[in-house]
Formats: structure tokens, sequence, C-alpha cells
């Protein structure tokens, strides 16, 4: 036994003793101020509020000229006047239900008992009780749920309760706060006892469907002349908020199993084993990083189950004989790329429902207004770039792959430009498609989206290729650990282009028609995207190198 | 007890790493001089010996991912004074194997005992007599080095906490380094802060994942010299390795994973490893 003298009159330090020290001498550190975050971002805020404005003020503009009648844009139904659109409370059980799968996705992904990775290595293996290290960030986190829940409910109960009082509307929040958190404590007995992981599964199946249940249902009422009978998604448990909000009591009930739930995990928090918070953590610092780096593809999988193992089916030829030595190798790349994308089957399929999501909400009563949807739209439309430039962030990521091809670094960069632009191209034609089955926008809008999606290929490639944060500047301390300022520059690139490329076809969405200038200013918009996107970038000098280039990012 | 320190003067440890050097070089030699190849079942330097405590045992242990094994059927015991080591080519499951073994991976099939009670790092007498160090590179990203080892000396209730340190920091060549921040450190001197928290802390077992990995030759031979003396001293030790040298040095058996699981004295493996990879160490 190799022990240290005197072991008997050790005394040994608590979980909550530990756990100070390692934030107060972590925090002590840091050097920055919140003032540094905001004048990081402070261009791209301050450029995004002209954009707008100026947007504003053409939608204004073009309506006028259109003679499209004095109703507020942002008021004004884009639906066709027959449009039979689906009732509120339909609409609202189905987020619900959406929303609470995803939560218990995320929840069983990231455990709610939950420590970062450094404090996995340093503090697990230290003989005090772990739930002193544990519960702190287990009650902590619970604040995420409930203002969820609240967030979601309040809304949804002022907008659909027939007899809305206050005092329902406050019996409903505390239904959709019990809600959140029984699917919060739900995730934790999964994690502590490590059975019923087929519920993530399950949640994931319905994060999907459950959206375009939305925009199916609206056309197969509009096509056939019927209405399908929903209301049986009232009575999902995940709807109790909603019937609480029309004056039923009963669903109340989940207050009381969300509370023993959590008790019962609360009691067991000792038992969770080192491998599942590890794994945690894991989960944490990778939903962390795509949250950093604005990658919705990346947070839509670090969120999910993370990168599945195992072979694929999918074999594309990658050699190829015919030609010149350059065609060969750009037809190898197209091919490697293609390969990549199809293998890759969940995210394809989360791009194709984020184009179902703005007829989606447009099918809804009261939400078929344009300015609304486009603002949806651009978000849709900006995951969607981030979830089809996966492998362009896969070879900014690994720039060696990329150098074994004998072709110029530009060449290379634009082989990279045309999968996501021919994707980007048929996402905006099946988008704007749906919407115009709705009877918003119409075939000259489907025309300008089209010549909108080589623009949105290029943010495709600004996202992905997007410089390395400085992180050698100051960092902010937060109650979480220190955040470098340098992070933020870096989470702005990418969605601006997007915007860029969108806007004169989120104009003329709003506005309701589409001049003929439009087509041209479009194609002009889309070529700019096109060169930015394909722009390499040089790498910065560093200062007081003695004239040598190194990269940004430091550190050995 | 107070977790505050005065940060110490800078010593070099030009000394060690030269002793260090010439250590290495003789077991090098001595490594590999022309052996008599021993027959499975030969006797080993230290055999087993039934009187002292068992540390592990290890039961028709079957490792691997879901249900695909990753190598043989493993079984083995270890007792105080002894280390034995994994070795096998990459892929084999050595580092799966140890993983099992200490609790932090669920076994296929099988049993394994620390202590006499079943794995499980949720104990805290497990914690507090195993020591393990994998090839993980987390840390504080806030906290010096010698904050670092603090947690570990002062949360294992060490009496002496900047005593200990100071004696780590200076046995691994770390001591300019006590108030440097991890990212400030060089891949190998974040290793040895990783191999220095397993020794501020008591232990009865100490489990290392390849720990010759990004240590220089100097390092390797020191470390392995004070590990040979620590199991002599009644320490167990388990430990996967790719360096014949460090294995000849520390090991007491040795078993080779692969699809098919061999005992094999250290001289043995040695050997083994070094006809693979004749440039290893």
């Amino acid at each position: 036994m190799t022990s240290h003298p005197a072991e008997s009159e050790r005394t040994l330090l608590s979980a909550r003793e530990i756990r100070r020290y390692t934030f107060k001498v972590g925090l002590a550190r840091s050097e920055g101020g919140i003032g540094e975050l905001i004048s990081e971002a402070y261009t791209y805020v301050f450029a995004a509020i002209v954009l707008v404005v100026m947007s504003g003020a053409i939608v204004l503009g073009l309506r006028h000229s259109l003679g499209l009648g004095s109703t507020p844009v942002w008021s004004a139904s884009a639906l066709s006047p027959g449009f039979q659109s689906l009732a509120p409370l339909q609409a609202s059980a189905t987020l619900m239900l959406t929303l609470a799968a995803a939560l218990l996705n995320v929840q069983l992904n990231l455990g709610p008992i939950a420590m970062t990775v450094p404090q996995t290595f340093w503090w697990l293996g230290l003989p005090v009780r772990r739930r002193g290290f544990i519960s702190p960030g287990f009650l902590r986190s619970m604040i995420w749920p409930v203002a969820g829940g609240i967030a979601v409910v309040v809304p949804l109960s002022l907008g659909i309760g027939s007899q809305s009082s206050p005092g329902l509307v406050a019996l409903a929040t505390l239904c959709g706060a019990a809600l959140a958190l029984f699917l919060y404590g739900t995730a934790g007995w999964v994690q502590i006892t490590g059975r019923g992981r087929w519920l993530g599964t399950l949640a994931a199946a319905v994060t999907l469907v459950a959206p375009l249940s939305l925009v199916g249902t609206a056309l197969y009422n509009n096509v056939s002349g019927t209405r399908v009978d929903m209301s049986w998604l009232l009575y999902l448990p995940t709807s109790w908020p909603l019937l609480v909000a029309n004056g039923a009591l009963w669903p109340l009930l989940l207050v009381a199993v969300a509370l023993a739930v959590l008790v019962l995990v609360y009691a067991n928090l000792e038992r969770v084993s080192s491998a599942s918070l590890r794994a945690s953590a894991v989960a944490s610092a990778y939903v962390a990083g795509s949250v950093l780096s604005m990658d919705a593809s990346e947070l839509s999988k670090s969120l999910s189950s993370g990168t599945r193992s195992g072979t694929s089916w999918i074999r594309l030829p990658l050699v190829f004989r015919s030609g010149s030595q350059t065609r060969r190798s750009v037809l190898t790349m197209l091919s490697a790329h293609l390969t990549m994308q199809l293998r890759q089957p969940t995210r394809l399929i989360r791009v194709l429902v984020l184009a179902a999501i703005p007829a989606s909400l447009a099918s809804v009563q009261f939400l078929g207004n344009a300015t609304l949807i486009a603002v949806v739209l651009y978000f849709c439309a900006h995951f969607a770039v981030t979830g089809l430039g996966a492998v362009a962030r896969f070879a900014a990521g690994n720039p060696s792959v990329d150098a074994l091809m004998p072709l110029p670094a530009k060449l290379v960069r634009q082989v990279h430009y045309v999968l996501p632009a021919a994707g980007m191209t048929l996402w905006m034609i099946l988008c704007f498609v749906l919407l115009h089955v709705l009877g918003v926008g119409s075939w000259t809008l489907i025309i300008l989206a089209l010549l909108a999606g080589p623009g949105l290929g290029g943010a495709t490639l600004r996202a992905a290729f997007r410089p390395t944060p400085d992180w050698n500047m100051p960092a902010v301390s937060t109650a979480m650990g220190p955040v470098p300022t340098g992070a933020i520059r870096s989470f702005l690139v990418g969605p601006d282009l997007t915007l860029i490329a969108l806007l004169p076809t989120l104009i003329c969405l709003i506005s309701g028609g589409v001049p003929l200038l439009a087509y041209p200013v479009q194609l002009g918009l889309s070529l700019i995207g096109f060169g930015w996107g394909c722009r390499l970038r040089k790498p910065k000098r560093s200062k007081g190198a003695g004239g040598g280039i190194q990269l940004a990012a430091g550190g050995r | 007890m107070s977790l505050d320190f005065q940060l110490e003067p800078e010593c070099s440890p030009d000394a060690d790493h030269d002793q260090g050097a010439r250590l290495y070089f003789q077991v090098m030699s001595k490594s590999r001089k022309p052996q008599k190849p021993a027959t499975s079942g030969s006797p080993e330097r230290i055999p087993a010996d039934p009187a002292r405590p068992e540390l592990i045992r290890a039961e028709r242990l079957q490792v691997g991912y879901g249900n695909k094994a990753v190598c043989g059927e493993i079984a083995f015991s270890l007792r105080q004074g002894e280390a034995l080591a994994l070795v096998g080519p990459n892929g084999a499951g050595k580092s799966t194997v140890l993983k099992t073994v200490v609790g932090q991976q669920e076994a296929i099939s099988g049993q394994t005992r620390v202590n006499g009670e079943e794995a499980d790092d949720r104990s805290l007498a497990f914690r507090r007599e195993v020591a393990m160090v994998f090839d993980d590179d987390a840390f504080f990203p806030a906290l010096t080095v010698q904050e670092h080892l603090a947690i570990v000396a002062a949360g294992h209730g060490a009496t002496d906490v900047e005593a200990m340190i100071d004696a780590e920091l200076d046995f691994f060549g770390l001591s300019a380094q006590r108030p440097s921040l991890p990212h400030n450190l060089s891949s190998g001197q974040r290793r040895r802060m990783l191999l220095a928290a397993a020794f501020v802390r008591p232990r009865s077992l100490l489990v290392l994942d390849e720990p010759e990995q990004r240590l220089d030759t100097a390092m390797r031979a020191k470390l392995a010299t004070r590990l040979r003396a620590e199991v002599d001293g009644g320490l167990g030790l388990l430990l996967v390795t790719h360096d014949p040298a460090f294995l000849s040095t520390v090991a007491t058996r040795a078993i080779f994973v692969a699809d098919e699981v061999r005992r094999m004295t250290p001289t043995q493996a040695a050997l083994a490893i070094a006809s693979e990879n004749p440039h290893a160490g």
C-alpha cells in the first residue's frame, strides 16, 4: 500500500469546497468585460438594423407602387382568400408535441445531471460524495425547462384559451412548467438507470414528423374539401396545459407527477455512473462548440444522438478515367462530397423538413402573415445552409484533405460550392412551391427564389470557412466560466451573407409582388454571394512576428 | 483546510533529465540483449504471491462495444506489489480492457472485482484506493498547473498539499510551469501534469494507459524507475504500454491482448512489442 504519511490525520474537503475553489479561482483570472462582447458584435448588429430599415422602406414603396392597399404589411394575410387554415388549437397542440419531444431528446442526450469535461476528469476521482458536485447543477438547470415551458405556454394560453382569465393562464403555465419538469426528470431517471434510451429515438422521430403534419393536413383539407379530425392531439399529455387554459383542471395532476419524478431522481443522484456523466459532458461540450460556431446542422446533431457509427450502403464511383487530370480530380471531389452528404440521410431529411416549416406556419389561422413567414424563412434557410455546408465545414477543419487534390485552391473552393448551391436552389424551389400551394406568393416569386439559391450556396461556404476565432482576445467572466470575446465575431460570419442573398426574395414576399427590377438585383446578389463564398482568406499577419506569417489562433 | 498557495521560484529539472536519460539508455541496452525465449508458463520475475492481498480479480471477462467483443476472453488477478502490463497491437482492445476493469465501461460478460468488491467507481472506497490516468486531455482553462494538482491533493485529504505538489512538480520537471495555464503547456507537459495528478494522492492501485505517451526519453526512464520502486513497495500497477524498455523496467507480469489472449513474461512481452515495432521507445 502506497499511502502518504499521517493518513489518519487527513481531513477530506467536501464537494462544495472543491467546487467553490474551482469556480473562484477561474473567475478571478478572467480579464474582459461585457462591453468587449458588445463592441465585438456591434458592427454586425448595426449593419443588420440598417438592412432591416432599408428593406422596410423598400417593401412599403413596392406595395404602394403595386397598389396593394393600405393594410399594414405586418398584419395582412398572404394566403389566398378561400384557403381553409388550420385551427390554432391544433397548431398549438402540434407545437407542444414537437417542443416536448425536442426537449426530451435534448435532455436524454445531454443528461439533466451534467458536468463539464474537466469537472468529470478532475472531480469524479476524488473520494467525496459526488452529490455535492452534481446537485447544484441539476437544481440550477431546472430553470431552463421551466423557463421554456412558461415561454411557450403563456402566449399559447392567451391565444387559444376561450376563457383565458388570468387565473387559468397562471394554472396553464404551472401545468406547462410541470410538463417540462416531468420530461426533465424522466431524462434524469433514464440517465441514472441507463434504461429507456429508446425514448430518444421516438422523440427524434416525433420532432421531424410533427411539424410536417401541419402542412400535410392543411393541404389535404383544401384539396379534399373536408376537415381531418385532429382533436385527439389535445388529449396527449403534451397538450394538457392547453386543456387547463380552456378550463379543465384535472390535467394539473401533472404537477404532482412531475414533483414525484424529480424527488425520485434527486434521491438517486449518487447512483449516476461516471461513464454517464462523462458521456453527457462530452455531448454538452459538442453542443457548446456547435452553438459557438452557429452551426445548425452540428447543433441539431449534437442535441440529438450525435455521430452514429456503422457502415453505409452508399457507394459512388470515386475514380474517373476519362478526361483531363483536372476534370478527373473535380469529378472525384464532387463524388466524394455527394457520398458524404448521402451518408447522412437524417441531416438531409432535416434540411427538407426546414423547407416545409414556413408553409406549416402559413397554414395556421392568423399566422399566414407575409412578414412572419419571411422571418421564419430566413432562419430556416440559414439552418438549411449550415446543414448542407457539413462537407465544406469538414474541409475547413481538415485542410490537408483538400490539399491532397492536384488542384488550385480557388478551384477546390469552387468545387465545394457546387453541391450546396444546387441543394439550396432545390430547397428554395420546394419551399416556395409549398408556400404557393397555400396561396402565398406567385410563380414569378418562385423564379426569383430559384435565382437566390446559388447565392445561398455562397453563404454555405462563407459560414463553413469562417475565420478561426481569436482566442487571444480577453475573456468575459460568467457563471459558466470565461467566454472568449474573440468568438463573437466569428459567430456572425455566415448568417450575414444568407440575409444578403435572400433579401430581394424576402422583400418581394412581404410586399406581395415581383417587379422586373428584382430579377437582375437578385441575380447580382447571388453572384456576389458566389464570389464572397469562394473567396480565399489570407492568413493574418501576427503583430511583431518579424514579418513571418502565422495563423491567428494561438496555442501549442 | 486552505487551498491558497504561495508561488515558488522555478528550478531547473535538467539534472534529473540527464540522470533519467542515462537510466533509459541502460534499460534499452538491457532489453535488447539476446535472450533465451521463455516458454509460456515459465517463471516470472516476481511470481504471484498468494499471501499478498488481491487487488484485482477479472474472471471470464469479455470486453467490447455493444455486443461486439474487441478481443478474446481475459482472466487475471493482480496482487499488491505486482505490475501487470497489457500489450498488443493498436486496436487490440487493451485500453477497453483497462476501462472495463476499473468500471468505466460495461463488460459484455464476466466480472471484475477490485479489493474484493465489484468494480464501481461510484464507491468512495474505490476512488480512495484507485488512481488512474487514461488518454484524457481535459483541463480547467482558467486554473494553473499547481491549482489542478491542489484539487486532487486536497480532495484526497493531503495534510501538506504544497509540499506534495512541490515534490511532484519537481519530479515531472514542471516546477517552472507551476503558474502556467494549461493552454500554455506543450502536449508533453500536459501529459506530465496528468501523471503528476496520479502521484499527489494516496493509492494502492494505479491504472495507467500508455503512460509513456508524449514523454521524452529521459522522463520515460525516470517514470519507469519510480513506478518500479513503488511496485516493490507494495503498489499494484495495471498498465498498457507499447514501450519495451518501459515494460521491462516496470512489469512483473504481462498479458498479450489480441483475438487470443496469452500470458507472457515481461521479457517475452517486450520482445513481442519490439518485433512489432523495431523503433518503439
